[in-house]
This record gives C-alpha cells, structure tokens and sequence, in this order.
C-alpha cells in the first residue's frame, strides 16, 4: 500500500458505524488500511455491526474488525469503546478517530417547545459530551509518540455555522463541536483535527429531515434537493474527505465542507 | 462588597424599557448583580423584577438594596427565586415564577439569560473522559437556557402591544477557542448558535448575545488563578494588574444601551468593543 494512497497500519474508530455515513465510512477505509490494522466499529445496532463486519470479511484479510456495540448517549457506552482499544497492538503507524454518531434531534418542534431539560441533556449528553469524553479517552490509551500519526475527525455540518428554524438541538450540538474541536487543536498542536461537513447526504437522518423539519421552506427545500437528484451519495462525500485526509494539508482545527474542496 | 452606583449615576436618560417582567439570572453577583441595578433604574412603575441564583441569602440582600435605592417610589415589584438551573426542578420554578406574574397589563417581557460557570479551566480536553462531568457542564450553561428560555416564551406568549426580548449573556470564547477552556467555549458556542436559531423562527423576538468583555468578577479571578494555559493565565493576570478590566457597570451601561436603542438586528453577536 502506497503512503499516498493508504495509512498505513492504522487503529480506526467510527462511531454510528451501523448505517448511513459511517457504514460507507468503514467499507471505504478499509482497503486502505495495511495488514495488521485494526478497525472498530460502534454504534447501539449489534446485528447491523456484524453484517458490516460479515461484508468487509470478504476484502482485505489481515483486517481485525471488532464491533462494539454500545449507547454513546451513556456513560458504560462511551466506556464500551473505550475498553474494547485498550488491547489493541499499540505498534500503528495511524490512529483515526472519526466521531459520526449522533442524532438530528425531534426537528418537528421549536425553540420554545424544548421546555423540557432532560430531552435536552439527553441530546447533548449523545451529540456533545460522548465525541468530547471518547476522543479523549481514546487519545489518552494512544498517546503521542514520534511515528505516530493521530487523527481525529468530527463530522460537522452546515449547521454548525449556520441556524436553521426548527433544528435548535442539531445546530447547536454541531456548533458545540466545532468549537470543542477548535480548543483541542489549539491546545495539542501534535493532533490532526478536521471538522468535516459532508454536505447533504442521502441516508436516514436525510429522510427525517425532509420527513418531519417544522419549518415549511426547509422541509421544502429538502425535498426538492430529493427529487431532483441533489444530494450527495456518502462515498461521493467520503472521497472527498479521504483525500483531505491523506493529502493532510488542512489547518488542524479547521472546517471543511464538501463544497468547499 | 460591590459599591453601589448612586442616584445620580443612574437613570441619566428619560427613555425606559417599560412597565416589564424583567428575569436576570445568575443576578447574585458579578454581572448579573450590576443588571439588576441598571435595569431596575429602566423600568416604569408597576414592573416586576425577577432575581434568579442559587443563594438565596444574596437575592435578598440585592433586593433590599434595590428597594432602598427607590425607597418604594418606583413601584418596583422586586421578586427572588431561588434556583439551582443546572437542575430539572431550578429551570421549572424558574419559569413557573414567571408563569404567576401577571403581565397583562405589561408591555415588555425581558429575559436575561445571564447564569453561567466556567467550568474547570485548569484542565485541557483530554482529561474530559468523564460524560457525567461534561453533562453537568451543559445542563448549567446550555440546557438550562434554552428550556428557561423556551418556558418563558410559551407561559407569556406573543400578543400585539407586548414587546418579548431574550438575552444571552455570551462572550468571545463563543466565537474564538481558548486553550484550557474546552468546557466554556463548547457551552459558549452552543448558547450563541441556540440563540440565533430561535432568532430565525421568532422575528418577533427581541434576540441579543451580548459578549460583555472582560469583567473584573469572581469570574475572572477564576480563570486568572486556574487557567491550565500558561499564557492565557500570563495575559489575564496582567489584564488586572494593568487595569485592563472592565468594571460590571460600564459593561452593563453598554447592554442598557442596546436595549434601549433597540435597532440591533435579532440574533446578532455584539462584543462590548465593538460598540
């Protein structure tokens, strides 16, 4: 595997593994990683994490893949994940962390509708907190050394930038970890941060959007990028980020959209 | 013990911010204790002064203060709500305080969302590993404004006549990273980026985050004494030495300002030095 176009031996986390984005994310990634590499998977669906395993046993051999099966909302989640690195061979030439899970949030509702702190907490604790307490959990079992590369991506959005009516807890939770990206690139110059925004994806959370946002002129204008064949396949998205990634440019800390590049 | 500011430096100006419900929170001391001061000077007769923190014992030492400053003339309707916003029970007695006032006759409803903690500076990121620790941190400095936020709205609602504006107390540190501060930028950010969505969906909605500069508070001692970043902590403690602070008062006078004027454009960040 060439360096340009491989990491190497890698330890690989994803997080919300078990569909959309991250699934492409691992099935993407996985070719590039040299024998001896290890890839973990979380996210709360174990019979989605095997079958992502059963499909990625048929490429490359010499891959461990491990699948955790874990609530990232929780603490014994986030734990989960953390305890299943722990005895992984720390011989890698790149770790990669790629923080995916979360949760559009109930887009139905308003501002003033979210009266309720618990659901708010709950989204935060999921959204924020867990990417906050396993990046740091993961780099602390990895720390710097020299011939090792760490890399953590935050997979960001739009709307950490900008507001969108009815989506206060996604918008907010994505500007929270920008910002939380932001200090750990300043303050571990050693680290490769990236807050990608990949752009309007075609999966899932998509459909929840177009599906249930409140506002009409957003609700609208998802389903127009739908039907006119305007959002973006995940590995048109992916691509994208692996090349940022393996070109390793960027400003640590920065926020790249597919757009953009 | 804070000074007082004396009737003369107070209401200089006719112009008023109505017969209002006024709620500060965090109104126990540092910036909050300076608002309820200014703003109670800007209110019309037969207003209500809402005082929210966790003691109990300095409300109603700032009460009594406020009261004596009018000495009853004003009509001032001076209320102190003890709680804990980083609680479920805080945020709900919170909003059923505001729930019970009776505003039909009031023609402004003025929120200052104002409570905040700074989280422990002393450390960087990577020693956040613990999610209870981090949940607690949001659920002062986010949650808690936003549901606050969202109870005050739906228990006094949009009406013709009724002017509603929400504040949030904000700062640099929601638009810039500041090492050893993961705790308070994250919340910071979160809390300015809240604010301008419910700026998209409410234009009726009077809404400001106002970064206040650097306040010589208990606050700022804080991080001048803890901060984890050397130069951070270099460059505060010469803030103070070198009288770079910003006294409360002249912050506030600021935020008086903009509310009176009332033309600033709902959503917006505004820092005291750009005014």
């Amino acid at each position: 595997m060439s360096a340009v176009s491989g990491l190497g031996k890698a330890l690989v986390v994803i997080t919300g593994a078990s569909k959309g984005f991250g699934r492409a994310l691992a099935l993407s990634i996985a070719p590039r990683l040299a024998a001896g590499s290890a890839l973990i998977l979380a996210a709360r669906s174990d019979d989605k994490l095997q079958e992502l395993k059963a499909d990625l046993s048929r490429g490359e051999s010499g891959l461990t893949v491990r699948c955790v099966a874990a609530d990232l909302g929780c603490q014994a989640g986030v734990e989960r994940v953390i305890t299943e690195i722990r005895d992984i061979d720390p011989d890698i030439d790149h770790l990669l962390l790629f923080n995916n899970a979360a949760s559009l949030g109930d887009v139905s509702r308003y501002c003033h509708d979210f009266t309720d702190v618990d659901e708010v907490n709950s989204y935060l604790s999921l959204n924020v907190s867990s990417a906050l307490c396993l990046t740091a959990g993961v780099l602390r079992m990895f720390p710097q050394r020299t011939g090792l590369t760490r890399v953590i991506v935050n997979v960001s959005s739009l709307c950490a930038l900008q507001p969108f009516p009815s989506w206060v807890l996604y918008c907010s939770g994505k500007a929270a970890r920008d910002m939380m990206f932001r200090v750990l690139a300043e303050e571990e110059p050693d680290l490769r941060v990236l807050n990608y925004a990949p752009g309007p994806l075609d999966t899932d959370m998509q459909l929840q959007a177009r599906s249930s946002s409140a506002d009409d002129a957003l609700r609208n204008s998802f389903s127009v990028m739908h039907a006119q064949g305007q959002l973006l396949t995940c590995d048109q998205s992916i691509n994208k980020l692996i090349k940022v990634l393996l070109e390793d440019k960027y400003p640590s800390g920065a926020h790249l959209d597919f757009y953009d590049l | 013990m804070q000074q007082h500011p004396t009737s003369n430096e107070i209401c200089p100006e006719p112009r008023d911010l109505g017969r209002a419900l006024c709620i500060i929170t965090g109104a126990s001391k540092g910036f909050g204790w300076t608002l309820a001061f200014q703003l109670s000077c800007l209110l019309k007769p037969r207003s209500v002064l809402m005082l929210v923190a966790r003691t109990a014992e300095q409300l109603n030492r700032l009460k009594e203060d406020i009261i004596n400053l009018y000495g009853g003339q004003n009509q001032l309707d001076v209320r102190c709500v003890q709680a804990d916003l980083e609680k479920k029970e805080g945020v709900e007695k919170t909003v059923q305080a505001a729930k019970e006032t009776s505003v039909s006759e009031m023609d402004h409803i003025l929120l200052i969302n104002n409570a905040a903690s700074l989280g422990d500076v002393s450390r960087f990121a990577l020693t956040f590993t613990d999610p209870v620790e981090v949940n607690r941190y949001l659920a002062l400095n986010v949650s808690g404004a936003l549901s606050v936020t969202a109870g005050v709205l739906q228990a006094l609602p949009r009406r013709l006549g009724l002017r509603r504006s929400v504040v949030n107390i904000s700062s640099l540190c929601a638009l810039k990273p500041f090492p050893s501060w993961v705790l308070y930028c994250t919340g910071k950010a979160a809390r300015d980026m809240m604010f301008r969505v419910l700026a998209a969906e409410e234009p009726d909605v009077r809404v400001l985050s106002y970064a206040p500069g650097p306040l010589d508070t208990d606050m700022q001692l804080q991080a001048r004494r803890s901060s984890g970043d050397l130069q951070l902590r270099r460059s505060f403690s010469s803030m103070f030495s070198e009288g770079q602070l910003l006294s409360c008062e002249e912050s506030g006078a600021k935020l008086m300002k903009l509310l009176l004027d009332n033309d600033f454009q709902s959503g917006s960040h505004l820092d005291f030095y750009e005014l």
